[in-house]
């Protein structure tokens, strides 16, 4: 069988006494559309950050198509293929729109290049797949304007195009949703859709359930730094742990 | 990145520099090489500073370590200019890269203090190591800037003006590309810059390394075109001056660096007749530049919001941003 695109095998992450993180397996297929939920300090970040290399598993170990990740430095995970976005929104707000999103494809195009081949081959991939990519999110029309000058939720936008500008394998949102309106909710979730039906591997992780029990396919739910669920949103959604552990942590 | 070197505009400043020759007075003639000079700083240190968004305070000590290595070759071993110049560069970078390489994990304000650190380390060796360096005395008898036999104020002028053009498009390019790009993203987000895949740490140290190198031909024309050096061209305050061009000029902008080094070195030569007061108008410069045009005359960012975010992006501020 073919190695799965994600693997966690027995994550755990103490931070002095306390352990965000514990012991925590799962995996990820190519083309899944998956959900991590968790209350608040369930170790949603923690794990996430984990994955892309901010921060380095005590124990345990992180493979990325088959290949074991954990201890990478995040430039080196994202060059593999992982790209994600940021909870709190995360632009180059003094830099245009269509520089903002380059930087997700630019890699380590270097001192030489920039020197000596201006304009050559390289540059033209990342002016191709940033404009691609403008396209894809629907903000073609503002590749001059500043970052800072966008609306919240073009940013979010932006942020999303950056990502995919590294042609990311799998693609990991954090919190897409929140400060959305429903209706904005539900475009994002059409867009999340299309980005799965066209093959890309989504990781979602949300505090909230209502976009993630929507797009889905599968459902993974954390809790005091364990994983408590691993199911569809239907058979999640009624599980008596996950309901205890919403139920338990306040107003859910 | 749409912006364009404005080749004119400096092509019309080397012009009027060389035109300053018709005074036929020593004097103009190295108000133009010095001008010519603090361009090639003030361009490079913008490269790290203002699209970097790296705030580097020992500027100086680098043009002053190209300055060193190109006197001192020159008076003891008797290179000629085409080999002292190079050779400057290289060391500036040398020792430009040796010092950044643990300053790199720094980041933002800390960065700051360690490179005033390095600049005041580096002057006090100039001005301590007297077998190397003869101290306070300085070295003197420094050749002229010679090239297959010619020599001469005013060709001591074209080789100045012809290293500056070079510097200015090496960071032209470097600027106005997708590696500016990625410099840019440093400035404004380097842990963000990191998870979108860019080497932080190998970006920082390249970059740091060409502005040293560009500093250090800037030292040995300035070695070679004065005669003369001593450790107190290279102190902390001819940091502060260039930094000072990059400001006012507009941090990340090229043109505005050059815009800001022609202000800040002609102004005061100007204003001679006040005597020491005039160094004050450097300072009130700066200060009204900050006030009313805070991103400089054509920079992209503004001076106070790089402070700013330095002292916030301070590491743990950093941390608890993820």
């Amino acid at each position: 069988m073919e190695a799965p695109l994600l693997a966690l095998r027995e994550v755990t992450r103490r931070f002095g006494g306390l352990t965000a993180v514990d012991s925590v397996s799962a995996e990820i297929g190519r083309g899944e559309l998956v959900g991590l939920i968790g209350p608040n300090g369930a170790g949603k970040t923690t794990l996430f950050n984990l994955i892309s290399g901010v921060t380095p598993p005590s124990a345990g170990e992180v493979a990325f198509q088959g290949r074991v990740i954990s201890g990478l430095r995040p430039f080196e995970v994202a060059r593999l293929g992982v790209g994600r976005t940021f909870q709190n929104l995360r632009v180059f707000p003094n830099m245009t729109v269509f520089d903002n999103v380059s930087v997700g494809a630019i890699r380590g195009t270097g001192l030489g290049d920039a020197l000596f081949s201006h304009g050559g081959q390289k540059a033209r991939a990342i002016s191709e797949v940033t404009t691609e990519m403008l396209a894809k999110v629907g903000l073609a029309g503002l590749v001059d304007e500043l970052a800072a000058n966008l609306s919240y939720g073009k940013r979010k936008l932006l942020e999303i195009a950056r990502a995919l500008a590294g042609r990311p394998k799998l693609l990991i949102l954090d919190e897409p949703a929140a400060g959305l309106n429903d209706t904005e909710t539900v475009e994002l979730a059409h867009f999340i859709e299309s980005l799965r039906a066209e093959g890309l591997t989504i990781l979602v992780v949300e505090h909230d359930m209502g976009l993630v029990m929507r797009v889905c396919s599968r459902v993974i739910v954390l809790a005091f730094g364990r994983k408590i669920a691993d199911a569809d949103p239907a058979s999640v959604q009624r599980d008596p742990a996950v309901l205890d552990a919403y139920l338990g942590a306040g107003d859910e | 990145m749409k912006a364009r070197l404005n080749l004119a505009l400096v092509a019309g400043l080397v012009l009027l520099l060389i035109g300053l020759v018709a005074f036929k007075s020593s004097y103009f003639d190295q108000i133009a090489i010095t001008t010519m000079i603090f361009v090639i700083l003030s361009a490079s240190l913008n490269l790290i500073t203002g699209s970097a968004g790296l705030l580097s305070l020992g500027h100086a000590a680098f043009f002053g370590v190209g300055a060193y290595t190109a006197a001192l070759l020159s008076t003891r071993f008797g290179w000629p200019f085409w080999l002292t110049l190079p050779a400057a560069g290289a060391m500036a970078a040398l020792v430009g890269a040796v010092v950044a390489v643990p300053t790199m994990r720094l980041t933002s304000i800390y960065f700051a203090v360690a490179t005033l650190g390095i600049g005041e380390m580096i002057y006090v060796t100039m001005l301590n190591w007297v077998g190397l360096t003869r101290g306070p005395m300085g070295v003197r008898s420094i050749p002229g800037i010679t090239l297959f036999g010619a020599e001469g104020m005013v060709f001591s002028m074209v080789v100045t003006a012809a290293v500056m053009l070079a510097a200015l498009w090496v960071v032209h390019r470097l600027m106005h590309s997708y590696y500016g790009n990625s410099l840019r993203a440093l400035r404004e987000d380097d842990a963000c810059a990191d998870a979108m895949g860019i080497d932080v740490g190998r970006l920082k140290l390249q970059s740091f390394g060409v502005a040293c190198c560009l500093a250090g031909f800037a030292g040995a024309l300035f070695a070679h075109t004065t005669g003369f050096i001593s450790p107190e061209s290279f102190r902390f305050g001819e940091s502060i001056l260039v930094l000072s061009m990059v400001v006012v000029g507009g941090l990340g902008s090229l043109y505005g660096s050059v815009i800001g080094a022609v202000i800040l070195t002609v102004l005061p030569e100007l204003l001679r007749d006040l005597g020491s007061w005039r160094m004050i108008t450097v300072g009130g410069v700066l200060f009204f530049s900050i006030l009313f045009l805070p991103r400089g005359l054509v920079g992209e960012v503004s001076a106070i919001d790089l402070i700013r975010r330095q002292i916030r992006h301070a590491p743990g501020a950093s941390r608890a941003a993820w």
